[in-house]
C-alpha cells in the first residue's frame, strides 16, 4: 500500500491534528495504536474517506481519499458489527452487492457464500444478527467488508465490544486473511495482535504520530509517550 | 407453582372477585336482562372498534407529519410541534373531546359531534405517535448510517431496503399499545351521545334498570378487545425484535 499524508489538519473531540505528514510505501498491514483520544480512530476514518479532513491531503495508492470513487475501493469494519439487523448474515452481503455494485443475484449469492466461508460462517448464513454471537456478527461484518472486493480494509477497534474469548476468535480470523492480497489498516488495543498482524505501526499521541516504524518499535520505544503506553498495556 | 398454574390461579382470583361484587349488588343479578338488547350492544361494540381504527390511522398519519416537522431544520416547525405536544400532554382526553366537539368544531361551522370527537382523539394521541417515531428512528445507530454511506447506498435505497423495513418492525408494538389506549379512550365519546360501547350499554341500562349487569358486560367487552391485543403486541414484540 502507498500512503501519503500531507499537512493534515483536523479538529476532533478535544484534540487537533496539526500538520501531520507521513509517507509509506510497500506495507501491507498498518496498525495504529495509542490511548483513547489520541486521534487513532479519527486518522483511520479520514484515511478511509469516512470523515473529511479540515485541511491537507491524504492519498492512498495515489488516489485522494476525497475522491468519491475511492470509497468504492475500501472496506470498513466498525467497533460494533453494524450489520443490518433485519437481514440474515448472507442477505447483509447480497443486498450490498446487488444494490451498490450492480451484481446480479446469483453471483452475489456466490460471493456472499465464499466470504462467509472464509470467516467460517457458512453454517450461520441464514441466521439474523440477533441469533448469532457477537464474535460471529463481527466476523460477518468483516465478510461483508471483504465481499465488495476492496483494495484496503479498515478496521476500527473491531473487538472493543467483545469479551476476551470472542476477541481472540475475531482476531485470529482476521490473521487468516493475511494472504488475501488486500491491504489492512487497523486500530486496536490488543498489542499482541499488532505484533502478529502489522508490518508497520503508527503510535498516536495527543493528535500526533509520535512514533512509527516496524512492530519492533514496541520493544524499544524511543519516546516517553510510547514507553508509558507500553508499560500500561503490558 | 409452575407458570400456567400461577396464571390460572390469578385469573380465577379476579373472576371470583368479579362474581363476589356482582352478587353483593342490592338488586338480584339477572344476566337475561340483556336479551333483546344484544343488537344494540353489538352495534356499540362494532362502533367502538371502527372509531378506534379510524383514530389509529389518523394519529399514525398525523403523528408522522408532526415527526417530520420536528425533525426538520426549520426552527419554527420544531417549536410548533413542541408547543402542540405540551398543550396536549396537559389536557385530559375528556376535555379534548369536549373542546373539539363544543368549541373548536362550531367555530368552523362543524356540528357533527361524533366526527369531531374522533378528531379530538386523533389529536390527543398524535404527540404519543410522534414520540414513537422519534424513538424508533433514533434507535438506528449512527454507525449503520455510516456503513450505508460507505457502501454507497443512494438515499432512496437506504430507506427502501434498510431503514423502513427495520422501522416498520419496531413501530408495530408501540402502535398496538397506543391502539389499546385509543380503544379505552373512545369510551369517553359517550359524552357526545355517540353510539359506542359505553353509550349503548348505558341505553340498555336505563331501559332495563339492569345496571350491575350492564357494567359487568361493558367491562368484559372492553377486556375482550384489549387483552388479546396486548397479548398480540407481546407476541409481535418477541417475534419481530431485532435485538
Amino acid at each position: 500500500m502507498k500512503l501519503k499524508i500531507k499537512n493534515l489538519t483536523h479538529d476532533y473531540d478535544v484534540n487537533v491534528f496539526r500538520d501531520l505528514n507521513l509517507e509509506l510505501d510497500g506495507y501491507q498491514s498498518i496498525g495504529i495504536i495509542g490511548v483513547s483520544g489520541s486521534g487513532k480512530s479519527t486518522l483511520l476514518r479520514i484515511m478511509s474517506g469516512l470523515e473529511q479532513p479540515n485541511g491537507g491531503t491524504v492519498e492512498i495508492n495515489d488516489r485522494s481519499v476525497k475522491d468519491p470513487f475511492y470509497r468504492k475501493t475500501v472496506g470498513f469494519v466498525f467497533q460494533t458489527h453494524t450489520l443490518f439487523p433485519h437481514l440474515t448474515l448472507k442477505e447483509n452481503i447480497t443486498l450490498v452487492l446487488e444494490k451498490t455494485r450492480d451484481i446480479e443475484r446469483h453471483e452475489a449469492s456466490t460471493i456472499a457464500e465464499k466470504n462467509l466461508e472464509r470467516l467460517q460462517l457458512l453454517d450461520q448464513a441464514h441466521k439474523l444478527p440477533k441469533n448469532v454471537s457477537g464474535g460471529q456478527a463481527q466476523r460477518a461484518s468483516i465478510a461483508r467488508a471483504l465481499s465488495v472486493n476492496p483494495d484496503v480494509v479498515f478496521l476500527d477497534e473491531p473487538t472493543s465490544s467483545l469479551d476476551p474469548i470472542l476477541t481472540h476468535e475475531v482476531l485470529s480470523s482476521i490473521e487468516d486473511l493475511k494472504n488475501l492480497g488486500k491491504d489492512f489498516v487497523f486500530v486496536t488495543h490488543v498489542i499482541s495482535f499488532v505484533r502478529d498482524f502489522a508490518d508497520y505501526v503508527l503510535f498516536m499521541h495527543e493528535g500526533n504520530i509520535a512514533e512509527h516504524g516496524a512492530p519492533s518499535i514496541l520493544d524499544d520505544p524511543q519516546t516517553d509517550a510510547l514507553k508509558n503506553f507500553m508499560h500500561k498495556v503490558r | 407453582m409452575n407458570r400456567s398454574l400461577s396464571y390460572l390461579t390469578s385469573i380465577a382470583i379476579f373472576v371470583a372477585f368479579a362474581v363476589f361484587v356482582a352478587l353483593r349488588q342490592r338488586s338480584p343479578f339477572n344476566p337475561d336482562a340483556v336479551l333483546g338488547y344484544q343488537n344494540l350492544i353489538l352495534e356499540g361494540f362494532i362502533n367502538t372498534i371502527i372509531v378506534s381504527v379510524i383514530a389509529l390511522i389518523g394519529s399514525v398519519i398525523l403523528g408522522f407529519v408532526m415527526f417530520l416537522l420536528s425533525a426538520s431544520n426549520v426552527r419554527f416547525f420544531k417549536a410548533f410541534v413542541d408547543v402542540f405536544t405540551e398543550i396536549i400532554y396537559g389536557t385530559p382526553l375528556l376535555v379534548m373531546i369536549i373542546v373539539m366537539a363544543f368549541l373548536i368544531g362550531p367555530a368552523f361551522n362543524s356540528f357533527n359531534r361524533p366526527v369531531l370527537g374522533v378528531i379530538g382523539i386523533i389529536i390527543y394521541i398524535t404527540p404519543y405517535m410522534t414520540n414513537v417515531y422519534k424513538s424508533v428512528f433514533k434507535s438506528i445507530p449512527d454507525e449503520q448510517y455510516m456503513a450505508m454511506d460507505l457502501f454507497g447506498f443512494t438515499g432512496y435505497q437506504k430507506y427502501r431496503y434498510i431503514i423502513i423495513p427495520q422501522v416498520l418492525r419496531m413501530l408495530m408494538p408501540p402502535f398496538m399499545n397506543n391502539f389499546s389506549l385509543i380503544i379505552k379512550g373512545s369510551a369517553l365519546l359517550n359524552v357526545l351521545s355517540f353510539h359506542e360501547l359505553f353509550f349503548t350499554v348505558s341505553i340498555f341500562q336505563t331501559r332495563t334498570f339492569a345496571y350491575s349487569e350492564g357494567y359487568i358486560l361493558m367491562w368484559i367487552l372492553y377486556i375482550i378487545i384489549t387483552i388479546p391485543l396486548s397479548q398480540m403486541t407481546k407476541y409481535v414484540e418477541r417475534r419481530w425484535s431485532l435485538e
